[in-house]
């Protein structure tokens, strides 16, 4: 059995159902990333774990032992919260001391674990200020050593890092995942932000309108997406909608006809689809000389991303094509506005879903 | 820009006036107590007075009830609403401004009439019934200040960040609410200290031995110790409202919201 067990959850408010038909199993150790857009129901879900929530149907276990019920305070789950919720009355020290001042340990035993923690968010300089002495990053590292002190049995990250500054952001976020290996310790973590869930977890699992829509590593969502959400929603995609013509793998897009492979064998002829490709996986070329399997565009934008240009291409009947291309080649390439250009949409890359 | 600004001065000064002259007509009044010399004779009197000493004693007593009495029913109730039925928040401050609505009579009234029976006469006979009526009239007041002070912490995230640690409640309420509010309660005692030292109604209408009725009672019978009395006790609620803006500047990273930096 798995550490952490969600069966059947679903949590109703009102009339408004904010998770439904949730199953998910958290294995000790793992990182494991809810990720989706606001009112998917991700924090919902977390705060059911955490005991704020309680489901509406469906069962919580950890460790084998039956959550569902069990009040907050006796679960044993620590919890970072976006806004930080340090106690502004308190030192960072006095912070991280305040649930094992609960636990009842003893004078020496709190002294000696706040030490610790304060050593591993890199703190002890600033152990006495209090919150508002801290910045944005100090505060949720502090956040993080109180949770972490009482030696929770799962760590829970509502958008941890939404408050702060990119920089800041990127460099706790790494942080936070070299802590979370350090101890070993069972962390489900919230956020919208798709870059963010992406670079730190274990498995994702991405939610819309309450469900579940597809678990997976990081890799197997970025470049298996299931269904038309995650496509859509996990990094950029080109979408370029067309319909079945027979059972080998053509489809045709307005005068275009793309052979998919076996990818389309799951639909039927006449079925209206969409393709789907990343803007990397567009191969673009000057226009001369000819390539095979392309067809012309015309460039309408060029943005620099710094490694990468992101090329707005006008594709005729297809529509607008995104494509990035690293800077190196860019500068292979005509790169002034309205400049002609050829894109191959490799067939072994594109992704079929229905329309 | 500068006509608006010497507008806003004009109306201060004519606001200023319009308070404070009544007030240094009344201060020059009670230093007037020897013939043809200023002097303080109207105070030396009045602190001679041994029923200044026991109406003024006992009001600070009844003062100091109201307070934690007002902060023990008050400071749970307001952080209830705000936690749990954050809906009937509205309602909930209706319901402390009826004391400003209700008149003072009528309050006395139905409350000695519910509390002047079997087995509440002790509420009658004590100063029991005073300090519920102060409680109620402070209402208004130290219902306000918490509620400003709560609305200055963020009380729901707070309150879970201390339950995932496993503190309960009513822990959560006395070591993570309470020392985060301490400035808005202190503006609530103070607030209700004044109004308890100044009652008048409740107390004559429930014989009680309180400063209010003692300066009632001098007004008719002596020439310049009103006046001295009328001084002090506005120095005490001045004295009151200082407090209360010394606590407010000096409570650094106290009302401080959580927030990005």
């Amino acid at each position: 059995m798995a550490f952490l067990t969600l069966t059947n959850i679903r949590k109703v408010f009102g009339m408004a159902v904010a998770v439904d038909q949730f199953n998910l199993q958290v294995e000790r150790g793992e990182f494991l990333s809810l990720l989706g857009p606001s009112g998917c129901g991700k924090t919902t879900t977390m705060r059911m774990i955490a005991g704020f929530e309680t489901p509406t149907a469906g069962t919580i276990h950890l460790d084998g032992k039956d959550m569902t019920n069990i009040s907050p305070t006796k679960r044993n789950v620590g919890m970072v919260f976006q806004s930080y919720a340090l106690f502004p009355h308190l030192s960072a020290r006095d912070n991280i001391g305040f649930g094992l001042k609960i636990a009842g340990q003893s004078k020496d035993a709190i002294a000696k674990r706040v030490n610790e923690m304060l050593a591993l968010i890199k703190m002890q300089p600033q152990a006495d200020r209090f919150p508002h002495q801290l910045s944005g990053g100090q505060q949720q590292r502090v956040a993080l050593a109180r949770a972490l002190a009482v030696k929770p049995q799962v760590l829970l990250l509502d958008e941890p890092l939404s408050a702060l500054d990119a920089k800041i952001r990127e460099s706790l976020r790494n942080e936070i995942r070299d802590i979370q290996r350090a101890l070993n310790i069972t962390t489900v973590y919230v956020t919208h932000d798709q870059e963010e869930a992406l670079s730190v977890s274990d498995r994702v699992v991405v939610m819309s309108a309450g469900h579940i829509e597809q678990i997976g590593t990081p890799l197997e969502i970025y470049s298996q997406p299931q269904t038309l959400f995650v496509a859509d929603f996990v990094g950029s995609m080109n979408f370029i909608p067309g319909t079945v013509i027979d059972n080998k793998g053509n489809v045709r897009c307005a005068s275009h006809t793309f052979n998919v492979g076996t990818n389309v064998s799951a639909f039927s002829a006449n079925t209206a689809v969409r393709l789907a490709l990343r803007p990397e996986e567009l191969r673009v070329y000057n226009r001369e000389p000819q390539q095979p399997d392309s067809f012309p565009v015309t460039l309408n934008s060029a943005e620099f991303m710094g490694t990468t240009y992101r090329l707005h291409l006008a594709a005729g009947e297809l529509g607008t094509l995104l494509a990035e291309v690293p800077a190196n080649y860019a500068r292979t390439l005509h790169t002034a506005v309205g400049a002609p250009l050829q894109v191959q949409l490799p067939s072994e890359m594109l992704r079929v879903f229905t329309a | 820009m500068k006509r608006t600004s010497l507008t806003s001065w004009l109306w201060m000064i004519i606001g200023a006036l319009y308070f404070l002259l009544p007030l240094i007509a009344t201060a020059d009044f009670s230093l007037r107590a020897e013939k043809n010399k200023l002097g303080f004779l109207a105070y030396e009197r009045v602190f001679a007075d041994p029923r200044f000493i026991s109406t003024f004693t006992f009001s600070l007593y009844v003062s100091i009830l109201t307070i934690i009495a007002s902060i023990i029913l008050v400071v749970p109730t307001a952080y209830w609403v705000r936690l749990r039925v954050p809906t009937f928040r509205r309602a909930f401050e209706f319901i402390t401004l009826l004391p400003l609505i209700i008149p003072a009579v009528v309050l006395v009234f139905g409350l000695s009439r519910i509390y002047g029976k079997y087995p509440f006469q002790f509420m009658i006979e004590t100063p029991a019934l005073f300090v519920v009526g102060n409680v109620i009239f402070a209402l208004p007041y130290m219902y306000r200040s918490v509620d400003i002070g709560l609305r200055a912490i963020d009380v729901h995230t707070l309150t879970e960040a201390a339950q995932s640690l496993g503190a309960s409640l009513p822990y959560t309420l006395l070591r993570v609410i309470f020392p985060n509010i301490t400035v808005a309660l202190l503006s609530g005692a103070f607030l209700t200290f004044a109004i308890v030292m100044g009652e008048f109604t409740m107390a004559s209408l429930l014989v009680q031995p309180a400063f209010g009725p003692y300066m009632q009672q001098i007004s008719s019978s002596k020439v310049y110790e009103p006046s001295a009395v009328a001084i002090i006790s506005f120095m005490l609620t001045w004295a009151c409202t200082g407090a209360i803006q010394l606590l407010g500047r000096r409570s650094p990273g106290q009302t401080q919201v959580a927030g990005s930096r």
